[in-house]
């Protein structure tokens, strides 16, 4: 391994470490997204003052706007785990990068969801082809080429790392259908509606807003932790320390 | 706070029927999310487990004596 | 490996490739038919109105042989990694990268090149007016070659699985999305009497870019997906 990673790193990328080490921090990562998301909540729905525009129908970017935002950070954690993955072939790296796409698929479909839920009432429509939603639900797309290519695998780290390559070409897709649609959009003058103009959010507003994201990135993180500890164990079967953990069965 | 605008809060100024719907499929959505790799962590260890149990049992009968009576 | 042996190889490759494609002249013609029906079923379920058809024949055609493509970008490198002539030519010592890109040029010429011939039949059968035809046919003969480069990138990829029709597709159109949108607006502008070039010249500068990356990539998909 090249001299520059840290030895500790190098450690923790090693299975059995890491299983351990998910698992202790796990528990505290949940507890402090459940705590943030609640102050969240609590400050966006009942604190907060109805927009003079948009009435109360504006409280749904409390989840919408931070859900946008994992979709996308995600997808950028994916792809430099997969990056990692496919040229130092880090086992840990690949399990990473497969386990982030369905969290990442998860809140994508919610940013979807909770945007058309939102749009109906503000603009009279579940749907516009307008460049951010076409972007986002390309994205949808690409997470789910990415689960799918993974599972057609029979074997699993060879799965991984197709997917991993996917991964890294749908990173250089997204802008590029960003871009294009907005040049569609020129052509087809008439057809969009403007989201989101230029406007100046209250603070009683913001704070709510970036304590939700802080929550979902908590949230991210202990989900994602969750999940590499059960790949790891399905993926290290065999070894000794999953028979421990698997016949001892007071240890986490 | 009493009944009143506790009704107040939930009626959302008339965005009720769009604002819990959102609520809900962000709450369902991710806790689905989360316990999905619990529930196949739990398969996993079972069927880990009984793999074991019998490969042991396996390994009680090709031994020449058995160590216990039955 | 001397110069005139790797044109050698990449001519041999090319040849047999053909001549593969030629012995089962059949399945050339079944994408052909395909969009052929396709573009018949769209006047009946719309109705026959000239003007309505007219507006929906550039994108109809294009989203037709996009779809008629797919189906047969599955059988890409399929006989290839059956009989093991794949793997052998991962092993030879030509560069992977130049070989493939010779067997992507080979089913282009076997696919895509039928469908762009007839494509001004399919464009008339819809009724686009004559003067927008050349553009659609340039508009193809741009954005097909990127279709089949995007598609070899992802056919590599699937190389080691078993099931992987629906897959390619839900992996492939998003990748495709903006040469749809660029090839489209090529003929709905010069539809419009508006300037075509700026979206044909888009076109051509990314068919330029994948010409270069996509071989590349796919050379290095095929390795990840073959390795064992």
């Amino acid at each position: 391994m090249s001299k520059w990673i840290p030895l500790w790193l190098h450690k923790l990328s090693s299975p059995p470490t890491f299983y351990r080490f998910a698992g202790a921090l796990r528990p505290w990562l949940l507890a402090l997204a459940l705590l943030t998301g609640a102050i969240a909540l609590y400050g966006g729905l009942v604190l907060a003052p109805a927009d003079y525009q948009q009435g109360d129908a504006y409280r749904i970017i409390f989840i919408h706007v931070p859900s946008a935002w994992m979709s996308l950070f995600i997808y950028g954690v994916m792809g430099f785990a997969a990056f990692v993955a496919l040229v130092w072939r880090i086992k840990l790296a690949e399990v990473v990068a497969m386990e982030s796409a369905p969290i990442g698929a998860a809140f994508t479909f919610i940013t979807l969801v909770t945007g058309s839920l939102w749009g109906k009432p503000m603009w009279g429509t579940w749907w516009t082809w307008d460049a951010r939603l076409t972007s986002e639900l390309v994205l949808l797309f690409l997470y789910l080429g990415v689960i799918g290519l993974y599972h057609a695998f029979e074997d699993r780290r060879q799965g991984a790392r197709a997917a991993a390559f996917l991964a890294l070409i749908g990173i250089i897709n997204v802008p590029i259908v960003h871009f294009s649609v907005n040049w569609w959009n020129t052509l087809h003058q008439g057809s969009t509606i403007r989201l989101l103009g230029p406007s100046t959010i209250a603070p009683g507003m913001l704070w709510p807003l970036l304590t939700m994201m802080l929550a979902t990135k908590f949230y991210y993180l202990a989900s994602l932790f969750g999940r590499v500890r059960t790949d790891l164990l399905d993926l290290e079967s065999g070894k000794d320390w999953v028979r421990t953990i698997a016949t001892g069965s007071t240890l986490q | 706070m009493n009944g009143g605008s506790l009704q107040h809060f939930f009626a959302m100024g008339g965005y009720a029927g769009y604002l819990w719907p959102a609520y809900a499929v962000f709450f369902v959505v991710l806790f689905v999310d989360f316990l999905a790799p619990l529930l196949r962590r739990r398969r996993l260890l079972r069927e880990l487990r009984a793999r074991l149990a019998r490969k042991a049992a396996r390994q009680s009968r090709q031994a020449p004596t058995p160590t216990e009576p039955a | 490996m001397s110069r005139p042996g790797l044109a050698n190889a990449c001519a041999a490759m090319l040849r047999r490739d053909l001549t593969l494609a030629w012995r089962r002249r059949g399945d050339i013609a079944m994408p052909v038919l395909y969009a052929l029906i396709v573009t018949m079923l769209f006047p009946f379920a719309l109705g026959p109105e000239d003007t309505l058809l007219q507006r929906i024949a550039g994108g109809v055609v294009l989203v037709t042989i996009l779809l008629a493509m797919l189906l047969a970008l599955d059988a890409m490198f399929s006989s290839d990694i059956e009989d093991g002539s794949l793997e052998q030519l991962v092993l030879a010592p030509q560069p992977l990268a130049l070989m493939l890109a010779v067997k992507i040029l080979a089913h282009w010429l076997t696919t895509a090149l039928p469908l762009i011939v007839i494509s001004p039949l399919l464009a008339g059968m819809l009724h686009l007016p004559t003067a927008v035809m050349p553009v659609l046919v340039l508009a193809l003969l741009l954005s097909t070659p990127m279709l089949s480069l995007l598609g070899a990138i992802l056919v590599a990829l699937t190389a080691g699985t078993r099931r992987s029709g629906m897959l390619l597709a839900l992996m492939l159109l998003p990748l495709c999305v903006p040469v749809v949108i660029f090839a489209a607006g090529a003929v709905a502008a010069s539809q419009q009497g508006l300037p075509w070039l700026a979206p044909i010249a888009w076109l051509g500068a990314a068919l330029v870019l994948l010409l270069v990356l996509a071989p590349l990539a796919c050379a290095a998909a095929l390795r990840i997906a073959l390795d064992a």
